[in-house]
């Protein structure tokens, strides 16, 4: 899979490097500007009130 | 090597010279035995100067080579030899040549079988997703903390500017009386929170709302909707995080009777005094009432409740903080003592006009 993105990226393995870099970033970003705080709700630890229905 | 060897044996065209020339042959490796394939060229060139037997050997191997590439048989004779004698013989510019095409070969070769594909994907996937789990657990733990502290900074300068620009509500008339905070809007914030025993510089802003999305993620603590105001007489509820978000009751369960948890709002500083806790289940919604535990009665006390799960990291339980109303400064006043010198009194006041 990684063999195959790095085969598609252009350029020298230079220029092949810089693109790899900008897209973990790019992936990263993603997940945590948008994915992770649809997850985080479901995880065990973010309740804080009391409710009639607990949780 | 061991298949090779044996292949190459059985066509050598010349057995009697074999035993004159292995011992020669293992002089060779051990004397060199450290240098690899970039090395041998010099190894080499510099034993067919010194020892006689072993170029003659060599032009063997190469007719041998050449015989047998004639004959249409090149790999099965050739295989007997280490692999640098196939690059060696040839000129030093065809043999860069072939070297290259020969690292292009195994790139484009690269496609596996599809069951080693797979595998390699499979396995691919997986440090992928761990590494997005450790991603998940440094952004939880660590990056929303950045994230929530930095909005609540930003949200209490706007509001401390807010209160600049309006006028505190009317004072009642007994001084001893606390002004009651005017309510808000839902998922606005009204007030700020000090508590000096979590820390000099600790400030949270305090919003309408329990909703995770975006009080206590982003706005500090929240009041539970229908619970008193500061200053009213009735239960003032708040929730806020434990972990994780910017964490404002982080440190709840190291509240000692007597320590002050002062809220500032657009009229005052109320001064609430922590009185005791309480471990209770997530649905004990009779915390919440003016006399907490006991929702019969109608109370006549201002209680400060707030809640935070417990324990640490679990949503089993809840950790619950009572305090009482002991003290009110009217804005115009300026800041009670005990936050009047601190860290986190000065961050805020040096934005706005409260």
């Amino acid at each position: 899979m990684y063999a195959f993105i790095w085969r598609l990226l252009p350029g020298n393995w230079f220029v092949k490097l810089i693109f790899a870099l900008i897209l973990i970033a790019a992936v990263v970003l993603l997940l945590m500007q948008y994915v992770f705080p649809v997850i985080a709700p479901y995880m065990p630890f973010n309740n804080a009130t009391v409710t009639d229905g607990g949780q | 090597m061991v298949n090779s060897s044996s292949s190459g044996n059985e066509p050598g065209a010349n057995p009697p010279s074999r035993p004159t020339i292995r011992p020669a042959q293992r002089q060779i490796p051990s004397s060199h035995s450290t240098g690899h394939s970039g090395s041998v060229d010099s190894a080499n060139a510099h034993s067919s100067h010194g020892e006689q037997p072993l170029p003659s050997r060599r032009e063997l191997r190469r007719r041998e080579a050449e015989a047998a590439a004639a004959h249409g048989q090149p790999t099965a004779v050739y295989s007997d030899a280490p692999p640098m004698y196939a690059e060696q013989e040839p000129v030093h510019s065809s043999q860069d040549v072939t070297g290259r095409r020969r690292r292009g070969q195994s790139r484009q070769r690269e496609p596996l079988g599809p069951i080693r594909g797979t595998v390699r994907t499979f396995g691919e996937l997986c440090i992928t997703a761990g590494l997005v789990l450790i991603l998940f657990v440094v952004w939880q733990l660590w990056w929303t903390d950045i994230q929530a502290n930095r909005d609540n900074e930003v949200l209490a300068d706007e509001l401390t500017q807010d209160w600049a620009n309006q006028d505190p509500n009317e004072l009642p008339d007994d001084p001893d009386e606390p002004v009651v905070a005017d309510p808000v809007e839902k998922n606005h914030a009204f007030g700020i929170f000090y508590i000096p025993r979590f820390g000099d510089d600790y400030y949270r802003t305090v919003a309408e709302g329990v909703d995770l999305e975006p009080v206590l993620n982003r706005m500090g603590v929240g009041r539970y909707p229908n619970s008193a105001m500061p200053g009213e007489v009735g239960n003032f509820s708040v929730a806020g995080h434990r972990v994780t978000y910017g964490k404002p009751f982080n440190q709840i369960a190291k509240l000692r009777p007597g320590d002050e948890i002062i809220v500032q709002t657009k009229d005052g500083f109320y001064t609430y005094t922590f009185r005791n806790f309480d471990i209770i289940l997530p649905d004990a919604v009779e915390v919440l009432s003016p006399v907490p535990d006991e929702p019969e009665y109608k109370g006549k006390d201002r209680i400060l409740t707030m809640t935070a799960c417990n324990p640490m990291f679990s949503a089993r339980e809840r950790y619950v903080a009572y305090a009482e109303l002991t003290d009110w400064t009217p804005a115009q006043d300026g800041p009670p003592k005990n936050i009047k010198d601190s860290k986190a009194y000065d961050k805020v006041s040096q934005n706005g006009g409260a």
